[in-house]
């Protein structure tokens, strides 16, 4: 499975400059800056190393044996809406468990947060029962990490092709992708309505790019790996780059179980278990845990000591507090004509008019718009007919047989507030394959996230019917019980008791402990959190290599 | 050279030059290349691992009324039932419990259909449809009904979707690189550009 290539191996008792925990979208990053920046790294990785030859268009194996994700099996995870609840045994996050982490399979769209998601609780005023606040850096802060993130990965789109965009230092490297008919369709019932489409920014190479070659078009991105090497996830880019250095040992079937701690409460490396369950300690001066919004906290929580009973860096008592999921709607429509949405990039076009939605309509929230398809054959099967078509027998296969290349959808992507309850825990009594306590999510959205979801829902079906679909319908919007957009519970700040990591992505209680994911969101942004979470993994590397090379670490 | 690769080399062939056109070099398809299609999986003489014949027989008779052979081939010419026989047996052995017995809950809802029946096999295909309908909402139904999409709509690789059957019905070619444009509308837009 796993194809580890020649690299600089470090032993256990090495003390290595960082040790970083997760190699995922932020964790690759932190790998390659550091290690570029002269500093000896591990990254220790829970999932395998897999090459791009290694993925495969089997919708039914990458589903059913989890090829790329987390394994519900080995790893369960248990439910509830709220801490009144009993939590109840089924799969509540999916997140990348592989090199390169969800970067891999996911959608590539690239957007960058703008000037108002750093700012909005100052500029709306705050919202009883949440934890709605500004972020202690500001968009002109992350900007120049933005255009690193992608001109470093790889990313094409068309600067300045959306009124709402905010202000950029550089164009985007590449072209954006070629339109194809949802786009057409969409910037046409976009623009009927007023309103102001525009080329999907995404992370995939549109050309040859740094010595890749462009996307083939083969339509498998979301929940795929790309065979190309086009997707612009960290595994054909910094993984590749860090490994180069020299400096650099990416460890993969490593399971974290704990971050340890010397006398004077600094950490010392973390414990985990190998490929064949054995126990092993990596030494190193400081630890940065980049392993996703969810895992992230846990770990924290499982790091607890007698100097941290409530778990490591947890003085503030807000670890794992704040999940925040996003919303996701789908709309979809069918069309007189051949769409063929099978092929080629799911998303060409989107629009951001829908970015604040305005406040007479008494509810906080907004987001962006999709042109999409989201289904290959077996998911198209099950999702992709209306409620009111037959769903098996004769007129279901007709069904399926004229529609399936005549549909597209367009889905809305929005808010989530910060809720204290919603949150990552520990579970009482479940315990993962390796003995560990399973991951507990607890989650119910607000209610102003269901009404900005409806909302632009209803925007989405507009736009369908203003392109001249023959038959639309949408997907229920309701509480959601499975998040895949895991942000907001390790959340940046400057006061240690409402925070957990200072603006530079220090913990505010172990000086040399780093956390650098989603979890160090603080507002959910509207719905595409992965460029800002490069764009933050790009500036922290920045801000650690500073603190380490003036000896401040 | 296999058969899967000859054909690769043969259609990118055919289309070179609208292809390089569209940024699909020689090098770009080569790299897809590099991963089209594994051969398929044949199962047509393989004995079954999981399903009891009777058993076999009654989820074939479910999976022709899902995807009914009509004018076009079903889920009986692709191959579901071994698909799912190997599936079981090799990829998801976790799940037998869950399909065995969503199956007992099928040859169940059969009797109460008619008393007398053997098993839902036994059934005329009207009362098939009639114990169908009857428990249409159910957990058991929707594991039966998935593993006949997977069947009918999977990679062939994995011994379902015979020939390629279920692609065919829907138009959906599994070629690991398209050049635009893609579909209807976007071939109009560029011609109103133009």
């Amino acid at each position: 499975m796993s194809t580890a290539p020649e690299q600089r191996r470090y032993k256990l008792t090495d003390n290595v400059d960082f040790l970083i925990i997760g190699c995922g979208a932020s964790g690759s990053v932190l790998a390659r800056e550091l290690s570029r920046n002269g500093f000896s790294v591990v990254a220790l990785e829970q999932g395998p190393w897999l090459d791009r030859k290694q993925f495969t268009h089997d919708e039914y194996r990458v589903q059913a044996q989890n090829l790329l994700t987390n394994n519900p099996q080995k790893q369960p995870t248990t439910f509830r809406k709220t801490p009144a609840d009993k939590a109840v045994k089924q799969p509540a996050v999916i997140y990348g468990r592989m090199v390169g982490g969800g970067t891999v399979h996911f959608t590539a769209n690239y957007w960058r947060f703008h000037e108002i998601d750093f700012i909005e609780a100052s500029k709306k005023g705050a919202i009883a029962g949440t934890g709605f606040a500004d972020w202690p850096i500001t968009y002109a802060d992350l900007e120049p990490y933005y255009t690193k993130a992608e001109w470093e990965l790889g990313a094409s789109g068309q600067a300045g092709a959306s009124p709402f965009d905010p202000p950029r230092s550089k164009p985007y490297p590449l072209p954006p992708m070629p339109v194809k008919s949802s786009g057409v369709l969409f910037e046409q019932g976009a623009r009927k309505l007023g309103l102001n489409p525009f080329p999907a920014p995404v992370a995939v190479i549109s050309q040859a790019y740094q010595g890749r070659l462009p996307c083939a078009h083969c339509g498998f991105c979301q929940g795929f790996g790309c065979e190309m090497g086009a997707k612009s996830s960290p595994l054909p880019t910094m993984v590749p780059q860090a490994v180069a250095t020299g400096r650099c040992e990416i460890r993969p079937h490593s399971y974290v179980r704990k971050i340890e701690l010397d006398a004077k409460g600094r950490a010392i490396g973390a414990v985990y278990f190998d490929q064949h369950g054995k126990e092993s300690l990596q030494h190193a001066k400081a630890v940065i845990v980049a392993s996703n919004g969810s895992e992230t906290p846990r770990l924290l929580l499982l790091s607890k000591s007698n100097r941290f009973p409530n778990g490591l860096a947890n003085s503030s008592g807000l670890v794992g507090k704040y999940l925040m999921f996003n919303t996701d709607t789908i709309a979809q429509g069918t069309f007189e004509h051949e769409l063929n949405e099978y092929k080629s990039i799911e998303v060409t076009r989107i629009s951001h008019d829908f970015y604040e939605i305005d406040p007479k309509f008494g509810f906080y929230g907004g987001g962006g718009l999709s042109a999409r398809f989201l289904w290959t054959p077996i998911s198209f099967s099950f999702g992709g007919v209306p409620p009111s078509a037959p769903q098996w027998g004769s007129e279901y296969k007709k069904y399926l047989a004229k529609n399936f290349n005549r549909t597209m959808m367009v889905m809305g992507h929005g808010t989530s507030l910060p809720l204290a309850d919603n949150s990552i825990s520990l579970d009482d009594t479940l315990k993962d394959a390796w003995g560990l306590p399973a991951m507990r999510v607890t989650y119910k959205d607000h209610p102003d996230d269901i009404k900005a979801a409806k909302y632009m829902n209803g925007k989405a079906m507009d736009i369908l019917e203003a392109a001249g679909a023959l038959q639309t319908w949408s997907f229920p919007v309701g509480e959601q019980n499975l998040g895949y957009h895991l942000l907001g519970t390790c959340r940046m700040g400057n006061d240690p008791r409402s925070s957990v990591i200072n603006s530079g992505h220090r913990t505010h209680d172990v000086a040399n402990l780093f956390l650098c994911d989603g979890s160090s969101f603080v507002t959910s942004g509207r719905g595409q959190p992965t460029e800002s979470i490069q764009a933050l993994a790009f500036r922290a590397s920045d801000r650690i290599t500073a603190l380490a090379k003036k000896g401040e670490i | 050279m296999d058969n899967t690769r000859r054909t690769f080399l043969a259609q990118a062939a055919a289309s070179l030059g609208l292809m390089y056109l569209s940024g699909l070099t020689p090098e770009v398809l080569a790299q897809a290349h590099e991963h089209a299609k594994a051969a398929s999986r044949n199962l047509d003489v393989q004995p079954f691992r999981f399903f009891t014949p009777q058993q076999a027989a009654d989820f074939e008779a479910f999976a022709e009324q899902i995807i009914p052979t009509d004018e076009t081939p079903g889920a009986k010419e692709a191959n579901v039932v071994r698909f799912v026989d190997f599936a079981l047996s090799e990829i998801e052995p976790q799940n037998k419990q869950d399909f065995t017995k969503a199956l007992e809950a099928l040859n169940a809802q059969a009797k109460k259909t008619a008393a007398q029946a053997a098993s839902f096999a036994a059934l005329s295909s009207a009362q098939q449809v009639e114990a169908m309908k009857a428990m249409e909402k159910s957990d058991d139904f929707g594991t039966l009904k998935g593993y006949v999409l997977v069947g009918f709509f999977g990679d062939p690789a994995d011994g379902g979707n015979k020939d390629e059957i279920g692609w065919k019905l829907i138009g959906f070619e599994d070629h690991f690189y398209y050049a635009p444009p893609f579909g209807y509308y976007d071939a109009q837009a560029v011609k109103e550009k133009a």
